[in-house]
């Protein structure tokens, strides 16, 4: 495990490294001043860009540049907004966990459908059943999350009025920030309508995060079936068998447990295509998180908030990553050293 | 009566051969490969097969449903929109844009992957761990993400959408590559060729290409429906192709201030990109599953 640990935290390090070079060298690359670009002071005077000339070390060497760029951003300062002005730790701070909140709960959807299903394709193998479930799996994977977005709002925003098409949660609540998760808020807060205000933000939350969970649900589809797959195939199944368990039996107490082992080593790369998901839907559902806020500001070529947004972005999927990968080395004591032996 | 074989023989088809064969068996994947062909020939003759220019304007006919709605017309047969372009025409129009510039995005980055994925499965050390490496660091970010983060640097448009998404299919094509070679270059054929005294080259381009040929063009079916939705989702964004442009993308993104009084000028665009993508994940699945076959028998 030790060694593991080490290993990732090495490619950790190295990833945030590229990650950081990337965002430095993205103030250079953006038309404009480097020092504006990357403070983001649009309409500063001489006096103030002297001043961050000097805070940034303009006068030093490139190293040393980015060395006091990774400093500042680790501390916390990442400049501010070109377009609004406003400090881009706040504007991130707000954002994030809206975006965290939406995509948790649509991986959370996107799993707790998927993984049965696919289970159930994989124990119907080649089967009618199983062949309804790859079609619709394929049909899901292929369908344009824009366009399903569209249709999601046009059914049952529109026709049904099941779900509200905008926003978060409706203006008439107020509800007091303090970890920025929206539902976590609300339970917290004291509210007297903390309920009602719980059910409305609950409706808003759905639809979006159906339709962001409608493309990963259906890649679980098939790593389940692939993984359920497998592990059928595998001695140990054989050898439950031969003991005399029913098939039922072999399947709830071995064959799932080990399947799951399977799938969750993927989570971390489904992540990074959900949060891009996300992103998308975002915009349609003009949902108040970072996906949406980085979209407007390359329309608004805000050099500023787009390196910052995609350092923090790129290093919150990242984090994830690592953390299913930790999950996955956790459940199975394969993944730690399978170097002895074989 | 003549006979043109006297003795029996057993014929073995090449693998090439056997490969078609198990491909043809499958009916779905015979209909997605027809119409792969077919979605081919429409980006290719698209201004000979459509019935209007995408950017001619009907002023008299402005949101004219579809031909089958009573209000609609046949001289316009998937309707037309706020400036009174025929969607059809668009439609076929864009299917060089979204279908046709995904084919050419996915060739180029498959010729310059293959050569870097080659290259990089020949060296050894240091410079293949940092390789490693970083080809970890670029997969770990989703393709339509990392191509949002190209346009924001080259600035949005069509063309730099392309090269985003080139960029971005790359090293996917390296990986598949670079492991692909490896793996067949531990088998005894690359070794009794090596021991006839083929250099590198020649054991690449008579040993090992033939043998992975089909994981490439898998890798290839599987870049092109990436390729088509991030080409779409970029228009869609409006950072792709320009809205005037018959771009699928552009065309639903242009839709949507009118969606809720013509859902057509939705509809239709989204349907289009949907079926391209569907087809081009069929024949993928096909290539793939009678590789699956080919390998077991």
């Amino acid at each position: 495990m030790l060694i593991f640990t080490l290993r990732r935290l090495n490619l950790f390090i190295f990833t945030i490294f590229l990650l950081t070079v990337l965002s430095f060298s993205l103030a250079f690359l953006f038309p404009g001043d480097a020092l504006v670009n990357i403070s983001g002071q649009v309409s500063a005077n001489q006096e103030v860009l002297a001043e961050l000339a000097q805070s940034y070390g303009k006068d030093q060497s490139i190293f040393n540049q980015y060395v006091i760029y990774v400093g500042k951003v680790f501390s916390g300062d990442f400049g501010v907004s070109m377009i609004s002005d406003l400090p881009l730790l706040d504007v991130i701070s707000t954002l994030l966990p809206a975006t965290v909140e939406l995509s948790l709960v649509a991986l959370l959807i996107a799993m707790v459908l998927g993984i049965p299903i696919g289970f159930i394709a994989a124990i119907r193998h080649r089967k009618n059943s199983d062949n309804i479930i790859l079609s619709i799996a394929m049909i899901g994977y292929s369908v344009p999350v824009f366009w399903v977005g569209l249709m999601a709002i046009q059914l049952f925003s529109i026709e049904l009025s099941m779900f509200p098409s905008a926003g978060q949660i409706s203006p008439v609540y107020e509800i007091e920030r303090q970890y920025g998760i929206l539902l976590i808020d609300i339970l917290l807060s004291d509210s007297n309508y903390k309920w009602q205000a719980f059910s409305d933000a609950t409706s808003h939350l759905i639809l979006p995060a159906a339709v962001i969970a409608l493309a990963p649900a259906t890649i679980f589809i098939r790593l389940a079936r692939t993984a359920m797959l497998e592990v059928l195939e595998t001695p140990y199944i054989r050898a439950a068998k031969a003991k005399g368990l029913s098939f039922a039996q072999v399947v709830y107490s071995h064959a799932i447990r080990n399947a799951l082992i399977m799938i969750v080593r993927h989570i971390g790369l489904q992540f990074a295509n959900l949060i891009t998901i996300a992103m998308i839907t975002e915009v349609i559902f003009s949902w108040p998180g970072i996906g949406r806020w980085l979209i407007e500001s390359i329309y608004q070529r805000d050099y500023t908030a787009i390196q910052i947004g995609l350092l923090v972005l790129s290093s919150f999927i990242f984090i994830v990553h690592i953390l299913s990968d930790f999950l996955y080395a956790a459940l199975n004591p394969l993944a730690r050293g399978k170097k002895y032996g074989s | 009566m003549a006979r043109d074989k006297i003795y029996l023989e057993e014929e073995f088809p090449s693998p090439i051969v056997q490969f078609w064969l198990e491909f043809r068996k499958l009916s779905i994947v015979n209909v997605a490969f027809v119409s792969f062909l077919v979605l081919v020939f429409i980006a290719i003759f698209s201004p000979i097969l459509a019935p209007y220019s995408p950017t001619d304007s009907h002023i008299d006919s402005l949101l004219m449903p579809p031909s089958w709605n009573n209000e609609g017309s046949v001289s316009f047969l998937l309707g037309t929109d706020q400036l009174g372009r025929d969607i059809l025409s668009r439609l076929l129009h864009g299917t060089s844009l979204t279908f046709g510039l995904s084919f050419v995005v996915v060739v180029i980055s498959l010729v310059v992957g293959v050569v870097i994925g080659s290259f990089s499965a020949l060296t050894k050390g240091v410079k293949s761990s940092v390789l490693n490496h970083l080809l970890d660091v670029v997969l770990s970010i989703p393709s339509l993400l990392l191509a949002i983060i190209i346009v924001a640097i080259l600035g949005p448009g069509i063309e730099n959408t392309i090269w985003a998404i080139v960029m971005v299919l790359i090293p996917q094509f390296v990986h598949v590559t670079r492991n692909a070679i490896k793996e067949e270059y531990k088998k005894d054929y690359v070794l009794a060729s090596k021991l006839d005294g083929a250099n590198n080259f020649r054991i690449l381009t008579y040993s090992i290409f033939p043998n992975i040929l089909e994981k490439i063009v898998t890798q290839a079916t599987f870049a092109q429906s990436a390729a088509i939705i991030d080409i779409a989702a970029l228009g869609f964004l409006g950072l792709g192709a320009p809205i005037p442009m018959p771009e699928w993308g552009a065309m639903l993104s242009d839709g949507i201030d009118l969606f809720y009084i013509a859902p057509w000028t939705i509809y239709f665009p989204g349907m289009a990109i949907f079926i391209a993508v569907l087809i081009t994940n069929l024949v993928g699945e096909g290539i793939r599953h009678s590789i699956k076959e080919v390998k077991e028998n």
